[in-house]
């Protein structure tokens, strides 16, 4: 304990600016949030009252918080600043997973049961549209110039490209078995999905919407079963991507440019999801059977630290906070 | 009727609201069956190698495991133990000590997992039998002359044992979670005595 707190010490000392940014943590069996200071790195407020909490994201000003109350079957709204419960939006049944268009408008949310994605007004509360999609959809990605969503579904093997005005599929790419998550580089260039039972992310030319690279892992003493890429995040660079590895433990460093894995670091049980601090220095990663957070430095790509938040921990965003 | 139509739902087996996919017979749980814990996926520290796999076999070391895997040392005493040892110890002796509480684990998961099996198999017959006495207690009221005190009898250990097996049913949802609590117990020691680490030279 007390080396964990040295630890956080020395990480407080590394991120320097005086006003600390705040990292939410949804916990899928804790039914809660929980709200760490990214300084101290200590648990600051817990955020209660919800069913089986998933998906979480903030809007882009990051003042208010979205998460997928899956057992609740809406979307729960938080001010990130007093913690405060704002309307709930409708997400249909189920959400797992969303994703906030740029202009901070509209929630593309996956309803894994009725397989639609559901696309909401965040302002006016109001579902603007459903787009049927195959079966059991998950994964969410959006274009950095906003005009395409990505979903993925789990049971078709597909990524699912929407136009978000026309609200139609332009285009199917048939990935891996149970594709996860869908993430673009920066530059909109490349769109990566994660195949959590294929084992694999396949790298997309979005020119073309065809997999230039099947890209597979190895970790000696590792079985192949156990490794299963689940979330996916590329630095604001685009140089590097970070692919959780769920049971394997272990996250994977990814060189965007050559598509090869450069290094796997071990940081908690499970590991699901991932989030950038907002100044991307940290990148923080949710481990669901360790119930706790690990602290990526994105610069060193050492683990620097990890801790424990609430029960299952899920999905992770960082803010600013003012 | 209504007694039987409650035995039906009862006697689903599996249990309705596990997942959907095919039925291992050997595995009864939620949970995705994980045979084996690998090293590789609790320990970031050096490999291990022969060197290292025989001095986990020393007797400090082994003793030392033992106490530090049991679910009963709590994990602030287990980190005291690990950082008395670490005191002068190289890497390749904490490495041996991970490999050897990893070993003390990996046991008494084994243990746990070939108990659930067996449970899976003594559930199943038991839901068997219960089936049968149901055939024979239908058969017993379309006879004539209806004998009731053999009926009293058999309806009275039907319903017993479909309390064993509810009950048993029940518990089964802890004892599903064990191979995970031990899962999380081998890694939280892995990251604790990872943490003693002497820096490399």
């Amino acid at each position: 304990m007390k080396l964990i707190a040295a630890m956080a010490s020395s990480v407080a000392l590394l991120a320097g600016p005086a006003f600390a940014d705040k990292i939410f943590v949804s916990n899928e069996k804790g039914n809660s949030v929980t709200v760490l200071d990214s300084d101290s790195l200590e648990v600051i407020h817990t955020i209660t009252g919800m069913q089986r909490p998933r998906g979480i994201t903030a809007s882009p000003d990051g003042k208010v918080i979205y998460v997928c109350a899956s057992d609740d079957n809406l979307v729960r709204v938080y001010d990130a600043a007093t913690y405060e419960e704002l309307p709930s939006l409708p997400s249909g049944p189920d959400p797992e997973l969303f994703v906030m268009h740029p202009d901070g408008k509209k929630l593309f949310i996956a309803n894994e049961d009725d397989n639609i994605v559901t696309v909401v007004d965040v302002e006016t509360r109001q579902v603007l549209a459903e787009v049927p999609v195959g079966v059991e959809p998950e994964g969410m990605g959006v274009s950095p110039d906003g005009r395409i969503v990505v979903n993925t579904s789990e049971t078709t093997n597909m990524a699912h490209l929407i136009d978000t005005e026309s609200y139609e599929i332009v285009a199917n790419v048939l990935v891996d078995s149970r594709p996860r998550f869908a993430e673009y580089t920066p530059d909109g260039k490349i769109l990566f999905v994660t195949a959590e039972i294929g084992g694999t992310v396949a790298a997309i030319d979005t020119a073309t919407n065809e997999i230039t690279k099947t890209i597979t892992f190895e970790v000696p003493g590792v079985l192949p079963e156990a490794l299963q890429p689940v979330g996916l995040r590329v630095t604001a660079d685009g140089s590097k991507a970070y692919v959780a590895l769920g049971p394997a433990n272990r996250v994977a460093v990814l060189d965007v440019a050559s598509l090869e894995v450069t290094d796997y670091l071990l940081v908690g049980q499970r590991v699901w999801q991932l989030g950038f601090s907002p100044d991307g220095q940290f990148l923080y990663t949710t481990n669901g059977n360790s119930n706790d957070i690990s602290v990526i430095d994105v610069a060193s790509d050492e683990v620097t630290v990890s801790v424990q938040v609430g029960e299952q921990p899920w999905g992770v965003v960082a803010v600013k906070s003012d | 009727m209504i007694r039987f139509l409650a035995f039906a739902v009862l006697l689903a087996w599996p249990v309705a609201g596990q997942a959907a996919g095919p039925v291992d017979p050997d595995w009864p749980c939620v949970q995705r069956r994980q045979p084996q814990l690998s090293v590789a996926q609790l320990w970031s520290g050096p490999p291990v190698d022969a060197a290292i796999e025989a001095r986990a076999k020393a007797p400090e070391i082994r003793r030392l495991a033992e106490v530090i895997a049991l679910r009963r040392t709590s994990m602030n005493q287990a980190e005291r133990l690990v950082e008395e040892f670490a005191q002068g110890a190289t890497r390749e002796d904490l490495t041996a000590l991970f490999l050897a509480t990893f070993g003390q684990i990996q046991t008494a998961r084994d243990r746990v997992m070939a108990g659930i099996t067996r449970y899976a198999h003594q559930q199943e017959a038991l839901d068997s039998q219960i089936e049968d006495k149901r055939h024979r207690f239908q058969e017993m009221t379309e006879a004539e002359p209806q004998d009731f005190d053999a009926m009293d009898d058999l309806e009275e250990e039907i319903d017993w044992a479909t309390r064993i097996f509810v009950d048993r049913q029940q518990a089964l949802t802890y004892v599903c979670e064990t191979p995970v609590i031990l899962e999380q117990r081998a890694f939280a020691l892995g990251r604790t005595i990872a943490a003693k680490l002497p820096r490399q030279p």
